[in-house]
């Protein structure tokens, strides 16, 4: 197992050169003179064809693509991402800034949409075609189809306007992370409740199913050891996979509550072409997708002792 | 026993002198003006300690690379000149007075004397050298702008020009142009420093600041004291809300006493079809009306619009009261080039008229049925997609299919830069400090960020921004008008305003709101 854990993390640093080569050739195809961006959105000033030019040179923007992507990467190896070309921070402060603020969001989040979505899941499968699986599914449907920033409004509009018990916006106290929460964990868990129904129900299909029905063993035991076992399988998968929500998925829940976290700083960045933040999220994204996809991994095996990895028994 | 108590004359002569006090003091409280009693009452305690307001841009008090906000570059710092717009002249803010030098390329200010930096430090000659430094160093504007300044005494300061013009003048009461303190950056009085934080001589200092969240600020009592006025609050709390939706939400749930648009106007602003309604729910809303025009911009360089009578078409058939109609009548539809508060507008006498039948009349005399033409506007410009949806049916009518592109920021820049593109949505004019620079940005012949230059109007523009003389400068301004006028340069669409909306508890005169284009917090009192 340690030699497969090691192997995987070798692994990792190729994937992640590809991951930032990738970025970082995807940002220089975006249309527009970043330079120019950069100081009209910032200083609030229209400059002059020479200003733009000078700081184009400053910040190596006329430099070759390859030697740009060169001198980053010798940085980054370094430690060094770099300083906003908006701000003049460390790019490493303005994500550590934010970061807190991003995964309060995301663990609530997910905390809540997980342990719903699999009750909700586990129901609906248990008493499919039934009136309950009926409300259930609705309720999927309805959480999948209401867009975050409208769900967002309107729960503001009962909660804050009209009762008066919580925040509109802002950062801080446990009541101001509620609404955020809850209008994030209701299109989290519409998708995850569904895909919980669907492995269950795929599960309990099975033929080992029915023997440990003949068997005679209690209902309970069957779903739970052996059926929602053996589903959890890809419910993990699908539900570590959604670490990479920590970032893009929470954009429109930061902006309607004026969140401070990661997602917002990506789109600010990205709009105002500040290229270092850009590729220091990326890429700070990308890790966090590899360690989940290792520790995934390594779960798969102590759920199902049957997985093997690098053909020995863990 | 009961003790008879007796009292002596003295006693006596006491008691009737306080009843008499009492008696003239009471008529004399009935004598007062109601206004005076409500006025003593106000100073007293009628007022809460925080007044807090959404806003929807975040202050960048830190600085960084490109300076502070617009809105600190209001509230915390001030400019050595201020413009007003309606007698088109530069008034004394914190100069005294200036000579023009070097025909014009140098501007010696004279500055006033006993005011302070809200931390106490002397505002002199040598704070406004370093801001001149500074701005030189770290400003595109201060690079654009200064050779550099010396000091000539204590309270006297000689400004350098990169170029003898007008426009010097003008952009010295533009919001970048705002003095700091020596003591803003670190080590103190070095341009190359780095920005700590951003101390001036304006009504407000910086008590706390959590970017992309909050500023906090305190009056500073150096400008009351010097302004003769009191401050009804002691701590101003500024909340960044972006979204728009969630700003008026805030409001109604009683989060914030006000929401303001964004001090540089044309973007980040109260829903304009919300104005209404708010009003109808009990709110305060104030309206400013601004020299900013939306325009419809052509690239008069290439087909069609390159032939003055296709852009006479469009003129024509733009019709600028159905397009206000999408901000629920609360901006004004622009019939001239600039709001008639602009100095030459009226005397121009310019008046974009909306006649289809006279456009069409002129389509098919051209034969121009089924030109087709591409629009570009800014997906960040979320209004000006209705806009141009209008315009898109309006210019149908005479024949013009217009083929409407929404292209994110960059994408619009490059699709403009290379002129790729027919008509795009833009605006002129700004606040009233921008008017001359954005003149200057949108009309002249040097710029990358021209709406329309011609022979004519691009001599016309240079002779404005060089002439110091106000009348001679009105000349070329009104002539400039006919010529935008006459060769259809750009189609005005609707002037932009500047609004605050407040709850019933917030206390403020509009005069003082609206000192200048963008609003001024420093008068609001919000009752308990």
């Amino acid at each position: 197992m340690i030699e497969y854990i090691i192997r995987r993390i070798i692994q990792i640093v190729p994937t992640l050169f590809g991951i930032s080569f990738i970025s970082f050739s995807l940002l220089m195809l975006f249309p527009g003179d970043p330079a120019e961006i950069i100081i009209t959105t910032s200083s609030g000033y229209e400059p002059a064809k020479e200003i733009i030019e000078e700081y184009r040179r400053e910040i190596g923007l006329d430099e070759p693509f390859i030697v740009q992507y060169i001198n980053w990467l010798k940085k980054i190896i370094s430690g060094d991402f770099g300083v906003s070309w908006t701000t003049g921070e460390p790019v490493l402060d303005m994500i550590a800034e934010r970061f807190p603020a991003s995964l309060q969001l995301f663990f609530a989040t997910f905390l809540i949409s997980a342990v719903f979505s699999l009750i909700l899941g586990i129901i609906s499968a248990l008493y499919k075609d039934r009136a309950l699986d009926s409300i259930i599914r609705i309720f999927s449907l309805l959480g999948i189809s209401i867009p975050s920033f409208w769900l967002g409004l309107i729960l503001i509009w009962i909660f804050s306007v009209k009762l008066r018990i919580l925040p509109a916006f802002g950062y801080g106290n446990i009541e101001h992370i509620i609404l955020p929460v809850l209008t994030w964990s209701f299109s989290f868990m519409a998708i995850k409740t569904r895909f919980v129904r669907a492995s269950l129900l795929k599960e309990l299909s099975e033929e080992y199913i029915i023997t440990a029905r003949a068997k005679g063993l209690p209902e309970k035991v069957v779903i739970i050891r052996h059926a929602l076992r053996n589903a959890l399988i890809p419910i993990i998968t699908y539900f570590s996979l959604s670490m990479g929500h920590l970032i893009v998925g929470s954009i429109m829940v930061e902006s309607v509550f004026s969140w401070p976290g990661l997602g917002s700083l990506l789109v600010e960045s990205t709009i105002k072409r500040d290229f270092p933040v850009v590729q220091a999220l990326i890429l700070f994204v990308g890790v966090l997708f590899v360690i989940t996809n290792l520790l995934i991994d390594i779960l798969y095996a102590i759920i199902d002792p049957r997985i093997r990895y690098g053909g020995k028994n863990v | 026993m009961i003790e008879e108590k007796s009292i002596t004359r003295r006693e006596f002569m006491k008691y009737v002198a306080v009843g008499c006090a009492v008696a003239m003091g009471t008529s004399f409280l009935g004598c007062m003006k109601k206004e005076d009693v409500v006025k003593q009452e106000i100073q007293k305690n009628i007022y809460r300690d925080e007044f807090i307001l959404g806003y929807g841009k975040d202050h960048k008090l830190k600085g960084g690379k490109w300076g502070i906000g617009f809105f600190p570059k209001t509230h915390i710092l001030e400019r050595l000149v201020e413009y007003d717009l309606k007698r088109d002249e530069y008034i004394p803010s914190l100069a005294e007075k200036w000579v023009l030098e070097n025909d014009g390329k140098a501007i010696v200010f004279e500055l006033k004397k006993g005011i302070k930096f809200s931390d106490g430090e002397e505002f002199n000659a040598e704070a406004v050298k370093f801001s001149v430094e500074w701005l030189k160093q770290n400003h595109p504007l201060g690079k654009e702008t200064f050779e550099g300044a010396e000091v000539i005494d204590e309270h006297t300061v000689l400004i350098n020009y990169k170029e003898a013009k007008f426009l010097n003048l003008a952009k010295m009461a533009e919001f970048h142009m705002g003095i700091m303190s020596p003591n803003s950056v670190s080590p103190a009085g070095d341009p190359k420093g780095k920005f700590v934080y951003p101390i001036g001589t304006g009504p407000f200092k910086v008590v706390d600041y959590k970017e992309e969240q909050y500023a906090v600020y305190e009056p500073n009592p150096y400008w009351y004291e010097r302004m003769g006025i009191k401050p009804k609050f002691k701590r101003f709390i500024v909340k960044i809300i972006k979204d728009e939706d969630t700003r008026v939400m805030a409001l109604r749930s009683g989060e914030v006493d006000a929401i303001s648009d964004y001090s540089h106007g044309g973007s980040d602003y109260t829903p304009r079809n919300m104005l209404d309604v708010l009003k109808r729910e009990g709110f305060k809303v104030y309206k400013r009306i601004i020299p900013l025009t939306w325009i419809v911009a052509f690239n008069y360089e290439k087909e069609p619009f390159n032939d003055v009578k296709i852009r006479e078409i469009v003129d024509l058939s733009v019709n600028r009261d159905e397009i206000v109609k999408i901000f629920d009548n609360q901006v004004l539809p622009a019939k001239t080039l600039f709001i008639e508060e602009a100095p030459g507008i009226r005397e121009a006498n310019r008046i974009y008229k909306y006649d289809p039948e006279v456009a069409r009349a002129l389509a098919e005399e051209l034969g121009i049925k089924g030109t087709k033409a591409s629009m570009i506007i800014e997906r960040e410009q979320g209004d000006q997609i209705l806009v141009g949806q209008l315009i898109q049916q309006q210019l149908k009518n005479v024949g013009i299919d217009v083929e409407l592109n929404v292209l994110e920021s960059g994408a619009y820049k490059e699709r403009r830069d290379s002129g790729d593109y027919d008509m795009r949505i833009y605006y002129i004019g700004g606040t009233d400090r921008r008017f001359y620079l954005r003149m200057f940005w949108r009309f002249h012949p040097k710029t990358k960020w021209k709406v329309y230059v011609s022979e004519r109007t691009g001599e016309l523009c240079d002779r404005i921004l060089t002439e110091y003389d106000k009348n001679k400068r009105k000349h070329y301004l009104i002539e400039f008008y006919k010529a935008v006028y006459e060769e259809h340069g750009v189609v005005p669409l609707y002037f932009d305003i500047m609004t605050v909306v407040a709850s019933q508890k917030v206390d403020v005169e509009y005069g003082e709101l609206f000192r200048y284009a963008e609003p001024m917090f420093h008068s609001v009192g919000v009752r308990i």
